[in-house]
């Protein structure tokens, strides 16, 4: 379909969040769901996929706050700064949660217990590290551009397996948690609808969203892959084993 | 049952008191499982052996005691006094 219409962020908006939809179907994450619901998921194991969660929520600090420089004095309209200031709280939250729920249960005793706790470590040459360095990197690119990246990206994805464990898991607090953020991460997604429609609307600017949102999305893939296989005790992946589509040209 | 209770028409969820009570590792103060995603506080509160929340507290009357539904913020003398505003290790 072409773009070039009247309102060509529309259209990207919309074939973005289509886009990622698709990868959204079924997700490497959903096999630790499969593994809860056949009650195959020992306590443990529900530590490991929070502990990896946690780190993934917590390393988003590094990445806005690198982000946050590149907000340039009035680039944007204070609706982008404010958006992107709520965004980070919402993030924020999440993180909060998911320590608190771990802490709860006593999985670990001390807020510092769990940063030193090997299933919460951020380690840089990880499927982690590279989807974190790859959000990072996007502080080169404008704000408008990697909003487009990241919330028409791997935030839709989020939002979906979020939606299935939110309906489906059962452990009653864990379910809990992942319902009570469905609306945050969410409306990170309408933000994104938002600012793209509303910002990016030349054709340079077009093609390095699709063209980094192609990239984000394969990476938060990958973390996802990670983080399962983590929780459910396979070895990791061999060199090649693991490959996602993603034609950027 | 937590001594100390979050009074949602007056807290500003500036998260202060969730910052300090984690960082004594009391962890009373939580992000509760809701869309609204409020503080609340639960039963690891060790109120009143421990104040440590209700020294950083900005708003006024936010804070309250559970059983009687006093304001504690700003606390009253005989609740934040020298030797027991800050806790002793857990």
């Amino acid at each position: 379909m072409s773009l070039s219409t009247v309102n060509a962020g529309a259209a990207l908006a919309d074939q973005l969040r289509k886009q990622s939809e698709q990868d959204a179907a079924v997700t490497p994450i959903d096999a630790v769901l499969d593994a809860a619901r056949a009650q195959n998921l020992t306590g443990d194991q529900c530590f490991r996929l929070l502990a990896r969660l946690w780190t993934l929520k917590r390393m988003m600090y590094y990445v806005y706050g690198g982000w946050a420089q590149g907000i340039n004095l009035n680039e944007y309209p204070p609706a982008v700064a404010y958006l992107f200031g709520k965004q980070i709280y919402d993030e924020s939250t999440q993180e909060m949660q998911l320590c608190d729920e771990i802490l709860r249960r006593r999985w670990a005793r001390t807020q510092k217990q769990l940063f030193a706790h090997s299933y919460a470590q951020f380690g840089t040459a990880t499927r982690t590290g590279a989807y974190i360095f790859c959000l990072r990197a996007l502080a080169n690119y404008p704000q408008n551009i990697r909003i487009a990246a990241l919330n028409l990206g791997p935030k839709v994805i989020e939002l979906a397996w979020t939606e299935r464990f939110a309906k489906l898991f059962p452990d009653e607090a864990v379910h809990a948690l992942f319902q009570s953020q469905l609306a945050e991460t969410r409306s990170h997604v309408l933000m994104g609808k938002l600012q793209v429609e509303r910002f990016v609307q030349k054709e340079v600017d077009i093609e390095l969203a699709r063209r980094l949102c192609v990239e984000t999305r394969r990476d938060y893939l990958f973390f996802l892959e990670e983080a399962a296989r983590f929780v459910l005790g396979m070895e990791e992946e061999k060199p090649g084993e693991v490959t996602v589509s993603g034609d950027i040209d | 049952m937590p001594g100390l209770r979050i009074d949602h028409e007056k807290c500003t969820e500036c998260r202060m008191c969730y910052v300090v009570c984690r960082e004594i590792n009391i962890n009373a103060v939580v992000v509760s499982p809701t869309s609204q995603h409020l503080l609340e506080i639960d039963g690891r509160c060790t109120y009143p052996k421990c104040t440590v929340c209700l020294m950083y507290c900005p708003a006024e009357g936010s804070i309250v005691e559970a059983d009687t539904g006093r304001s504690l913020v700003p606390p009253p003398p005989e609740v934040w006094t020298e030797d027991l505003r800050w806790p002793r290790q857990p």
